[in-house]
Parts: C-alpha cells; structure tokens; sequence
C-alpha cells in the first residue's frame, strides 16, 4: 500500500503543477455550457419595438387610436411615444422605430362624417416582424372603426358632441348606454352563432416541460471529462520518455501499485472537474442536490475508464506523436456521436443508438437520466457494473501493455 | 554476487551480446570497458530485467533472474545511463518514491533519504524541482536514486556520460562509498581513466564478445612495456611490410598490429627512441609520416593492440 500511495501523490504533485491544463479542462465546459445557455435563453427575453406617433388632430377619436396600441399584451410588445412630424420622420428613417403613424388634423370629424381620410403609417425596413405586427393592428382598428361607424354613428356623434360640452349629464350616458347594449344586443345572433356547444375540459397533468439546456449539461461534462482522460493518459508516454518507467520495471513487483496509483490519482483529478463544474450546473439549473454524489461518483468512475482505455490505447502506438494523434482523432467523432456537441435526444435515433453504445455516450446517457429523473440513485446496478468491468479491464491492459515491452523500450 | 554464464542476446540477425560471462564480487567495482555499440548497456539492460536474454544465465545474489526474477530485482539497484528522474517533482520525493518501489517505508526509508542526499550533495536542494539543477546534479540525483534502497548489486550503466569534471569525481566518490559498504558494483564506461580509477576487475568487451578479462594491473601486463606507435602517412602496402619486417630482426619485440596505404599501427619497448630508424626505414621504402602518435602501456592501448582500433570509435 505504500508504493501505491506513493503513487497517487507522485502523480498528483506533478499533475497539479500544471495548472493551466486544469484550468483549460474547466473552461471547456464553462465555454460551451454558456454559448448554449446564450442560444437557448436568446438573450433578454420579448422583443419590443417602437412605434412614434404624431398626433396632428389631437383629438377625443385620436386618443383613443393611440391608446389603443399601448393596451393590454400589445403594450409588451409596441412601445408609444408621441412626436412631432419631424422628430418622428428623422427617427425612422435613422432606423430608431419600428414605424411611425400620422394622425392628420380633422381625422375625428372626418371619421364622424365618414368623409375619406388618410392615416399615414411608415416603418422601419430593416426590421421584418415588429413593423408587421404594428402594420395589421392599425388595419384592425381601422376595420374596427368602420364597423363601429357603421353600427354605432349616431350614438359616437352624440358622444363626441357632448365631450366638447360640459361633463354629460347622468341621463344622457344611460340613454346612450341602452341605445348602444340594444343595437349590440341585436346584432349579436348574427355576429357569434353558437353552432359548436364549447365544453372545457381540464388537461391531464403533464410531466414538467424539460429545460433544454439541461439536456445539454452531461454531454458538455463528458466533453471535459474526455480533454481530461486523453490528457492524463498521455502521462505514460511522459513517463517513458523521461527513463523513469525503464527504472520502474527494474523494481520488484511495482507495476501493478503504479497502474492504480495513477488510476487513483486521475480519479481524484477527475472528481474534482466534475464536482466543479457539477456544482455550476445543479446551481444553474436547479437540480435537486441529492443527485449530486450519484451523478460525482457516476461520472469519475467512467472519468477513469476514459482515461484507463484512453492510455491502453497510446501505449499501442510505436510514438508519443502517433499515440496523441490518434487518440486527439478519435476524441471528436465520440464527443459528437456521445452527447457533448448535441444532446443525445436532439440526435436521429440511429446515431443516438450508436452514441450510447460509445463509453462516454454511455456515461453521458445514464447522466442525464440521473439529472431528470424523480429521485436520486436512478442509475441501475448493471450500468454501474459495466462501467466498473470497463474501467478494470483498462487498468488491466495497461499493466499487461506496460510488461509486454512498452515499459522496456 | 551477479553472475553472467554464456549470455548471448540477438536481435534477428544482429548479435549484440555473443556468449560473456563473468562474474563480479561483494565490495569490489567489475568493469566493462567497450566502445560505444560494444553490447555494455544491452548486457546490463539483461541483468535488470529490461531485456530476456536470448540464452544464457544470469544470477543475482543467487537468484535466477528469468526463474526468480522479482527476488533477483531485489536486490538490484540500477542507474541507467539516460536520466530516470520525475523533473517536476522535489529531489527529495524523487528519493522517497523509488525507496518505496523497493519495498522502504517509515523511518528507515526517512533515515536513509537523508543519508543519501547528503552524500549526493542535494541536502540544501532537497525541496527543489531537479528540473531547475544542473546537468550534473541530476546525475548525482540520478545516482542517489538507484542507492537509495541499499542495493547488494549495483548496476551503474556510464554514469558519467556529459558530466562536468567536478561531478564525476563526486560520482566517482560515491561509487567507492557503495564499494566500500559491501555493494557488488558493475560499472560500464567507454572511458579507459575512470575503468583504471574504479574497477577492481574489468572485460574488455568489443562487438558483443569479451575480449580481454582481469584485473587492471593484470590486463596492463599482457602489453609488458610495449608502446602503440600509430603512423598517419602513404605506405605502400607491398615494400612497407618487409621493410618493418627487416627492421624487427633489430627491434625484437617490433609488431605490426595494423596496415593500410593510410595508416600503420606498430607495438613495440621504448618506442620513442626507434623513431628515426623507423621513419628512416619507410621513407626507404617509398612511404612518408605526415602523423605520429605515440602511447604508453594503458588500458585504453590494450584495446588498441586487440582491436586495432580506438577506444573511443
């Protein structure tokens, strides 16, 4: 046990010098996890446009226009500023509004008089969906108040008359009032026929909708996990050139302590990556912080599979350059198929199949399942195992490489 | 203590190591002298256990090293000619970590990682990365590291190679240390001053075969008092033969070890006082010295008498 501590420490005095790879294996995750929060958040939440109005008749009809784009979920969208002609013109046309309406003088009388009148209304060209928007909400209400002309003239003329008098009298505005609900009263039969009886039902309780970006989180982990293990295994080529595997090989019996020792070592190295970045994404996301040892433990243990299958694998080739080469090729096509650039469940089912029979895709898989599941520990004894046959026969063929001669050269 | 029978390794059709044995003693420093390519470090490489011989045998402190090669290893201790040195880690856990690999622990492992850097002289860098020493301190943390379990047989593979002069004589302290307290020391070099200074018993190895095997005074007699006169020059190859031939009824222990139209390589007692008799007798026979060079008895002429060629090649 003493040379297998030994070991640990050895290795882990020497990996932690260098900082900088372990602050580049961090940044990774933090890198990709906040452009996808970006993509996926969009930024700052409902567009909002401008729309300037000069109102030249400045009258009661006018009014109620330009209120009439500031009311109830239209006010989130249009924001109403009043303006002169010219301070309206120079705006839009410097591209800061989204449109720009003209009320004319004598629009009121013309409307009570249903003489024709010309609303003006400019919009922005660089912009594709606000103007619109603005653009079919005058047409409503222009349609709205042709209707009403149309229904209501005599009681909106008496109205209009009575604003520039006094304040109405209490049996003017319950005579309007009637003669307005009987004429709605009226044509209401002909405006909403009910031929369909409307029955609301209340819909079954749904699952709760899945945060996107949490899909994203065990692939962007793994994405670490893997810079991290390719670049852990390539210690054994650092060992080889530097003699000290030559004069290791003379000791009696210490292969074994030395293979575990660095095992241990890359496991401790391992979960300190994925705690740190684990705490980042429970915090963000609000996960439930009774996953967090299973999804920490889950994790390190595939962490060191990667990095035992990942060394058996450089320890194949005849040099260091070859050995990292290969091993750098291989790791983009696994994060791809695996989970870390798209979430297994955005893939096509025939790549996503593939992608969870790869170690980390497999890891990646049994991750998110953990994250999104209902309770903590979900991850099933046979995966558990598996991961452990895996990362044992790594260890395994890494001692057997080391004594077969790669230890020797 | 270490002892080789009939070691041959190959490697397909190349013979690096062709059938040596020796045998090297307790508190005594064995020897192997060669050129570099001799087959030095391939037999040590052997004896730790880097390489399976071919054929042959190989026993350290009794124990076959193919059959019991953990316990062989044991009681191994090897300073590879290349540095074996974690850089970014402290000399002193450099010590620590490959006293542990052989089985220290505790306080005698503490005790002995202390004795060994004051005697490699690290004490005051003890805390420090060997990647900021000097060349010549990572050879003596490089020494230190293949003592520092008190090895029965040490194996030093030319410690010395692009060491300074002050260090090599504190390496070379070093190794008497570890002769002196009872190590079985096996020493290569291609350097003929330190294999006079430190062994006790040497071979002489060339092209993977042993050569020439004794102590240092004793291969040093089988050269008696003859120098090595070596001639630069044009000798034509068909009159210079008899005419040093003629010359060797005067000059009775007169050779010719080696012969070319560029080159001729003479043995022979006070050779400095033949001189002009014999630049006189080639000259004669249509050949002229553009280069003389003359040596005394010593290991490194020894190697020339028996291979004709320098130690150093």
């Amino acid at each position: 046990m003493g040379f297998l501590f030994a070991s640990v420490r050895k290795d882990l005095l020497r990996w932690m010098q260098d900082r900088m790879a372990l602050l580049i294996w961090l940044g990774i995750p933090f890198l990709i996890g906040g452009l996808i929060t970006l993509m996926m958040d969009g930024g700052s939440g409902t567009p909002t446009g401008t729309l300037l109005i000069a109102d030249q008749d400045d009258s009661l009809l006018s009014g109620f226009v330009v209120g009439a784009y500031s009311q109830e979920q239209l006010g989130e969208l249009i924001i109403v500023e009043q303006v002169t002609p010219e301070e309206g013109e120079r705006r839009v046309n410097d591209g800061e509004a989204s449109g720009f309406l003209i009320i004319p003088e004598g629009f009121q009388d013309a409307f009570l008089n249903e003489t024709p009148v010309t609303l003006t209304l400019r919009t922005n060209p660089a912009q594709t969906i606000l103007p619109g928007i603005i653009e079919n909400v005058t047409e409503v209400l222009l349609d709205a108040g042709f209707y009403a002309q149309r229904l209501l003239g005599p009681e909106i003329t008496a109205i209009m008359d009575s604003a520039s008098d006094a304040t109405p009298t209490d049996v003017f505005v319950a005579g309007i009032s009637v003669d307005i609900q009987q004429k709605v009263d009226a044509i209401m039969p002909r405006l909403s026929p009910l031929a369909i009886d409307l029955v609301v039902v209340e819909p079954p309780p749904q699952e709760p909708q899945q945060d996107i970006g949490l899909l994203f989180l065990p692939g962007v982990i793994l994405m670490a996990v893997l810079f991290a293990a390719n670049s852990l295994a390539a210690d054994y080529w650092v060992e080889r050139d530097k003699g000290t595997l030559r004069r290791l090989v003379s000791a009696p019996g210490a292969l074994s302590g030395f293979v575990a020792g660095k095992a241990i070592a890359a496991l401790l190295v391992m979960g300190l990556l994925v705690s740190i970045t684990l705490v980042v994404g429970f915090t963000y996301h609000g996960i439930a912080w009774s996953k967090f040892l299973s999804s920490l433990l889950w994790v390190s243990l595939g962490g060191v599979g990667l990095f035992a299958w990942f060394a058996a694998l450089q320890m194949l080739f005849p040099n260091n350059r070859a050995a990292n080469l290969i091993t750098t090729v291989l790791l983009f096509p696994l994060m791809m198929a695996g989970g870390s650039f798209f979430p297994l469940a955005a893939l096509p089912d025939w790549i996503a199949d593939l992608g969870r029979l790869a170690p980390n895709g497999f890891i990646v898989d049994r991750l998110t399942g953990e994250l999104t599941s209902a309770s903590a520990w979900s991850i099933d004894a046979q995966s558990w195992l598996v991961s452990l046959a895996i990362t044992a026969s790594g260890l395994v063929f890494s001692v057997w490489r080391l004594r077969s001669g790669f230890a020797r050269r | 203590m270490l002892n080789v029978e009939h070691l041959v390794k190959q490697y397909g059709d190349l013979t690096a190591v062709d059938d040596v044995s020796f045998e090297a003693k307790p508190g005594a420093v064995f020897g192997l002298l060669g050129p570099n390519g001799a087959g030095k470090s391939t037999a040590i490489n052997c004896i730790s256990g880097l390489l399976t011989p071919t054929t042959g045998h190989i026993a350290v402190s009794g124990h076959d090293i193919a059959r019991d090669g953990k316990a062989a290893r044991r009681s191994l201790g090897v300073v590879p000619q290349e540095l074996a040195l974690y850089e970014d880690l402290p000399a002193i856990d450099n010590l620590r970590y490959w006293g542990k690999a052989y089985g220290l622990r505790g306080k005698p492992l503490e005790n002995r990682v202390a004795d060994v850097l004051d005697c490699i002289g690290l004490a005051d860098r003890a805390r420090d990365l060997p990647k900021k020493f000097s060349g010549g301190m990572k050879r003596r943390l490089n020494f230190g590291c293949g003592v520092v379990h008190q090895p029965k047989v040490l194996l030093l593979d030319e410690p010395t190679v692009g060491v300074d002069p002050q260090s090599r004589s504190k390496l070379f302290d070093l190794v008497e240390a570890e002769r002196d307290a009872g190590a079985c020391v096996l020493y290569t070099t291609h350097y003929m001053e330190e294999a006079e200074r430190l062994c006790d018993s040497l071979a002489i190895i060339d092209h993977g075969k042993i050569i020439a095997e004794g102590t240092v005074d004793g291969l040093k007699a089988q050269l008696g008092a003859r120098d090595a006169l070596q001639l630069y020059g044009q000798f034509p190859a068909d009159k210079i033969g008899s005419a040093i031939g003629s010359l060797a009824r005067d000059i009775s222990d007169l050779e010719i070890l080696s012969q070319d139209e560029g080159s001729l390589l003479l043995t022979l007692s006070a050779a400095s006082l033949h001189l002009p008799r014999i630049f006189d007798v080639i000259g004669q026979a249509g050949g002229s010295v553009s280069e003389t060079s003359l040596r005394s008895p010593n290991l490194e002429t020894l190697f020339l008498l028996l291979t004709g060629k320098e130690l150093r090649e």
